[in-house]
Order: structure tokens, then sequence, then C-alpha cells
């Protein structure tokens, strides 16, 4: 037996256990030989780009290996994937050999990765994916709030534009018919009368619908400053402000203290529930009742009347706008009141509801909580 | 028979490995597997009567790569870029217009390939917004979608006749 140089055998160990394979090309680049089980993939005979199609492209570097002074062309870390599926990782680094005069390309394994990095890999690329979408679906709802928010603008402008143009036509219809009440020709006629009359009111209550409705757009837009209010004299005033029938008593409840908030907000909201009480009320007497409880983070408020009450069936729908229950139907106002009171209360970062067993039992309380602190 | 190097570029999870499955080996694999580094696919396009059997080499490349990739070896003598976007993923569209200034900048004159991938994901494809940007580019894109097939070949073999007229 033939003592083998040890680099020799070395080498045979490191090729025959995968570590490494080499291939021998000529000056056309067709595989002359080969060696190491890592190069046995390679058909000796065939053009090397055959057998390692990572090199097409880069025929003429590795051609000019011969005249470049012993530099080296490597392509790292490629597989080459067939119908069964794809090769480990490999490297190829392309040199000339001076002593064998031709072009030798070394085939060894890249690093490779265990199932754990793959999976870490593919967790790491699908968090990626993930923020990426978050950031792109961040983008478009500021987008669409952007348009929300002019849409907003668009439609309160309109209704204000609406309301305002609307409204001369309305007073100039009313005068008309005001006029013509008074002429003689016309009072000597009960059934003309009464018809003018008719449009009179009409165009009296569409004025004042197109009032609210003008109202209503633009509540809960304000910018205003919150400022120390004292609740006690701010209803106090309010009571004193709105004329009410003798017989309808009103009277405070509970401890109305002095806090930080929207003055004129709450203000709307108390003077229109306060004014709803006493314009539904179905009695000439009666008591209206104003109450107020420190909840901690917020303030119940409560406006109840004895009145006849509203039926539960109706709860919802009393704070829709221009929804207005058959019996108070005859009434003043024009049913924007609580869908301007429910939309100054939720701006405010409130909420409003409604108690009543009618016609179980009468009386109704409509009651709302206020935050003490800002939205 | 001829062969050309084309690369295959894109974000992470556009559909890049899967266009290329489709296209070589008709299938399709709904285990998401990234692709590290690079994978070398060989594709031989159908004969034509009269001329030579052309096949393509595809790198199909790690979405990582972003735009090093046209610093890096394995750019080298690219005859073509396929450029590959998510539909349902609007972000990645943009990413196509660096990838595709970046391939020009790198080898002028070569073929580019606009893929707007996943179609079959997205329910009105028509009415997704491109970037902007994608008009300087000047290049019509195409629809496709890996899991389905449609418009992948197509996309290839024009390509390919695009590399003949141009003799890269």
């Amino acid at each position: 037996m033939t003592r083998q140089a040890p680099l020799l055998a070395a080498a045979m160990l490191l090729a025959g256990r995968s570590v490494f394979g080499l291939v021998w090309v000529d000056d056309r680049l067709n595989v002359t030989a080969r060696y190491g089980v890592l190069a046995d993939f390679v058909e000796i005979g065939e053009p090397i780009t055959d057998s390692i199609p990572p090199l097409i492209g880069i025929e003429a570097d590795i051609l000019e290996l011969k005249h470049s002074g012993g530099a080296l062309l490597e392509l790292p870390a490629v597989s080459i994937v067939s119908s069964q599926g794809a090769a480990p990782k490999l490297n190829f680094t392309a040199l000339w050999s001076e002593e064998e005069q031709c072009i030798l390309v070394l085939i060894s394994r890249a690093g490779s990765q265990s199932n754990i990095e793959v999976e870490l890999s593919r967790q790491i690329r699908a968090r990626l994916i993930a923020e990426a979408e978050v950031t792109h679906k961040s983008k478009a709802l500021t987008k669409a709030n952007a348009e929300l928010a002019r849409a907003n603008q668009d439609l309160e402008e309109f209704a204000s534009i609406i309301s305002h143009d609307l409204k001369g036509p309305m007073r100039a219809l009313r005068f008309i018919a005001e006029d013509l009440v008074q002429l003689d020709s016309v009072m000597s006629q009960p059934d003309v009368l009464g018809q003018l009359e008719n449009i009179r009111a009409q165009s009296q209550r569409m004025s004042e619908m197109l009032t609210s409705l003008l109202e209503y757009s633009s509540a809960g837009r304000k910018d205003e400053m919150r400022e120390e209010v004292d609740s006690t004299v701010l209803i106090a005033a309010i009571i004193r402000a709105t004329p009410r029938p003798v017989g309808i008593d009103v009277r405070t409840t509970g401890v109305w203290p002095a806090f930080e908030t929207l003055r004129a907000p709450l203000d709307l909201v108390l003077r229109n529930l306060y004014e709803n009480a006493i314009k539904h009320h179905d009695r000439q007497t009666g008591l209206i009742r104003l109450g107020c409880e420190d909840l901690g983070d917020s303030l119940r408020f409560e406006i109840e009347d004895d009145g006849a009450g509203i039926e539960p069936r109706h709860h919802a729908a009393i704070f829709l706008p221009f929804r207005r229950l058959e019996a108070a139907a005859t009434g003043n106002g024009q049913g924007m009141g609580l869908a301007f009171v429910k939309r100054w209360v939720e701006a405010a970062g409130g909420r409003i509801g409604v108690r009543s067993e009618a016609p179980v039992t009468r009386g109704t309380v409509i009651w709302f909580d206020w935050p003490k602190t800002g939205r | 028979m001829t062969a050309r190097k084309v690369m295959l570029l894109g974000e992470i999870g556009v559909g890049k490995s899967s266009t290329v499955q489709r296209l070589v080996f008709d299938k399709f694999d709904f285990n998401y597997k990234p692709t590290i580094g690079v994978d070398v696919y060989r594709y031989d396009l159908p004969e034509v009567a009269g001329r030579e059997r052309q096949s393509l080499i595809v790198w199909d490349t790690d979405g990582n790569f972003g735009e090093a990739i046209f610093r890096h070896v394995y750019m080298k003598e690219a005859s073509a870029a396929m450029i590959v976007g998510d539909l349902s993923r609007p972000q990645t569209l943009d990413t196509m217009v660096k990838l595709a200034e970046g391939f020009a900048g790198a080898l002028p004159g070569r073929h580019i390939s606009l893929l707007l991938n996943k179609i079959d994901l997205v329910s009105a494809p028509g009415a997704v917004e491109l970037p902007e940007d994608f008009a300087r580019l000047r290049i019509a894109p195409v629809m496709t979608s890996a899991k389905t097939g449609q418009n992948v070949q197509d996309c290839f073999v024009r390509a390919a006749n695009d590399i003949n007229r141009r003799g890269q």
C-alpha cells in the first residue's frame, strides 16, 4: 500500500465527505474532469454552464481569469432548483490554475440553515409583511378621515346655504299671506282666511325648521374654550329666562357644582330639555324637576316632568331628527330639539337616555351624563 | 440551445418563487417558504419553428436584498428583470418602481417586465390605484396570478422575445 501525502489524503477525505468538489474546465468552458461528491452532478464533456446554469452570463469573466493574476470569481449561496427540489446552497469559485493551465471551479457548501432558522426567518418576514399592511391601512384611514372631514364641511356649508337661501322666500311667503289676511275681500271669506292662515303657519314652521337644521349641522363642531361654570347659577338663569305656564312649578334637586366645562353646549342642552318639558306638558298644572348627581367622572343631569309620558316603543325615535310623536305634533318645535341635544351631549363625550312607562304611569325623565373632564 | 439570465425581483412575499415555480413546474405551493439568498431555475421556452431552442435561467432572489441586489455579483450580465408586486399589498407596487429604476441604471437597455401578481386575491383588479411613478417607467404592467397561472408564461415568453430583439 502506497502511503499518500497527508495533504492529498485530507483533500480526498473532504471531497468524499461532500465538503467540496472540483471541476476542471478547458478554454471553451467544457468540463474535462471532476472530483468529489459535490461535483457528481456535473457532466464531463459538456459545457459547464449546462450543469451549473448560474454561471451563464459570466462566461467571459471566467475565461478572463487566465490573465487576472490569480483573481477569484465567486458566486456564493446559490441553490439550483430542479423538479426533484432545491439542491443545497452551494458556493462556486472559479480560478485559473497555472500548474494545470486550465480553469478550476471549486464547489463548496454555503452556510446551511436549520429548521429553526428557516422558521424564524419565515416569522420575521410575516411580521414585516403585517407591519407594512398596518402602515398602509393607517395611511388609508388617515386619507379616509380627511375625506370625511371635507365631506362634513361640505355638508355644513350646504346646510347653511340652503337654510339661508330658503328662509328668504319662506319669509316672503309668510308676509304675503299676512298681507292678504288684512284685505277686506279676504276677511269676508272665512274659508279663504283659513287657508291663508294655514299658509302663514306652515311657512313659519318651515323657516324655523331651517333654522334648527342649520344649528343641528353645526352642533358639536365649534371651537370653544373650557371654562369654570357654576351649574347652580346656570340652571337658575335658564329657569328665569324661560316662560312657563303659571300652574307649572319647577324645582331643582341634588348638588349643582361648579366645574370646568364648555358653557354654551351645556347651556343649550339644559335649556332645550327644560323648554321641551314645559312645551310638551299636557296639563295646565304640573311639576318639572331638574336634578344633578355627581357620578365621579361625570355629572348625571335629569329633567323630569309629570306630563303624559312617552311610550317605551318611541324611546329610540325621539332622538332622531324631525321625529315628533303624534300627541305633541300640535305644539311648537320642529322635532329637531332632542336630536340637537343628543348630538351636543355626545360631542362632549356624554350619553343621553329617557325613562318613561306611559301609558302605565305618567311622567318622563330625560337624563344625560356630562363628563367633568375634557374629551 | 441559447440561455439567457433573467432576474426575478420584488419585495418579500409578493410571489416571486410562486411565479417561477408556476412557470417551470406548473405547480403552486400554498405553504409560504421564504427564499434565502437565491434559487436558480432553468425554463425551456416553447419551441418555435425555425428558431434555435432557448432557455431562460431565472434567478429567484431573496426579497430582503432590496436595491442592494444591483451591487451583487448575482446581477452580472442579466438580460432582463421581471419585477413582481403584490396587487393586494399596494405598498409593494411602490418598491417595483425603485427596483425598475435600479435595474435600468445598473444594466441600461435591458428588458424589464412589471408583474402585478395575486390578481386572484383582488375583487376589482382594475380599480387598484397604481403609484403615480409607474407612468414614468413607460412599461405596461401585466396582471398575473401564480396561483391560477394567468399570464405567467406569456410574460416570460414576451420577455424572451424582447431579449432576442435587443440582441441581449
